[in-house]
């Protein structure tokens, strides 16, 4: 089982977890300007990538905050959790994905 | 203002017919008449925070996973999110203030006594009991008094407090899941010895 870090509550079992897919994916502006291939490929594709993966998570049966996890989809190993925006109550002014607010997991799996 | 029903939390059965104990070192009580409200409210508006504890007359918890006793308790469940436990008489009445002071500011305060159920745990043995189904480290160094968590007990979601270090522990669960909780948890203290009561 992983031991997720919430940014919120600390580490947790997985069991307290819903998975929410590949993180940064941002909903286009202007959704009428776009052809089909480019809203199917928002709506559909993603990277699937092998090695480190930014994703989402919702701590469901906690706090029931989303947040993001940097793990890597070889050895399942989560390099870190961080807070998905800056501005969502509870997050700290500047606690984007690359600055403050990161909960460190250095937990073997 | 007719006088509000009380709470009834469906476990009249359940308690009927459990079998307590002699020598019992886990207890297994539901708490009656509870009330129950889910504050939301943005804690960054510093005056958001005084103006709802200027009316609970307590402090509220803005360390996550912690609670804060005074006339009432109120529980940490996110970030911008609170559950205040109080008389089953009184949620109403303090709601009804709450959402009053707080106008205008985005706060969101619902009465969710209907759907709430209090069970209290103690006795020497509670906590193994309690390890049973949940993943948390529930010892006193790292889950004492005053401090809660929103998480997973034999698969329903609740919340649990660290209520004193008698141990006794308090468990908020959705009313539809406490009676299978109950009988989980009833199951789960058998061999410890049980005791049951209601107030
Ligand atoms: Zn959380």
């Amino acid at each position: 089982m992983l031991l997720i870090t919430c940014p919120w509550c600390g580490p947790r079992a997985e069991t307290e977890f819903s998975y929410g897919g590949e993180a940064d994916i941002a909903r286009p502006l202007d959704p009428d300007a776009l052809s089909d291939a480019e809203w199917a490929d928002y709506l559909f594709y993603r990277g699937n990538p092998r090695g480190p993966h930014r994703e989402k998570w919702n701590h469901v049966h906690g706090c029931r905050r989303w947040f993001g996890v940097e793990r890597d989809t070889v050895s399942y190993r989560i390099a870190r959790s961080f807070m998905l925006s800056a501005g969502g109550p509870g997050a700290d002014a500047d606690a984007g994905p690359e600055s403050g607010g990161d909960a460190n997991t250095e937990q073997e799996d | 203002m007719s006088e509000p029903a009380p709470h009834r939390h469906g476990l009249e059965a359940f308690f009927a017919t459990a079998e307590s104990t002699p020598d019992a070192r886990v207890e297994i009580g539901v708490l009656s008449n509870r009330g129950f409200l889910n504050v939301r409210l943005d804690p960054r508006k510093q005056q958001n925070v005084r103006t709802a504890e200027q009316v609970l007359g307590q402090a509220m918890p803005l360390v996550a996973n912690t609670y804060t006793s005074g006339r009432h308790r109120v529980y940490w469940l996110g970030p911008d999110e609170w559950l205040v436990e109080t008389g089953a008489g009184d949620a109403a009445t303090l709601g009804g203030e709450l959402t009053a002071v707080l106008a205008g500011s985005g706060a969101a305060i619902n009465d969710v006594s209907g759907g709430q159920v209090a069970l209290r745990i103690a006795g020497a043995d509670a906590r193994t009991v309690l390890a049973k189904g949940c993943t948390l480290d529930l010892h006193p160094r790292e889950f004492g008094p005053g401090q809660c968590a929103r998480t997973g007990l034999a698969r329903a979601t609740l919340l649990l407090a660290a209520a004193d270090a008698a141990p006794s522990y308090t468990i908020i669960v959705g009313r539809s899941f406490a009676d299978y909780l109950c009988r989980w948890l009833a199951h789960a203290a058998r061999p410890h010895g049980a005791c049951f009561s209601t107030r």
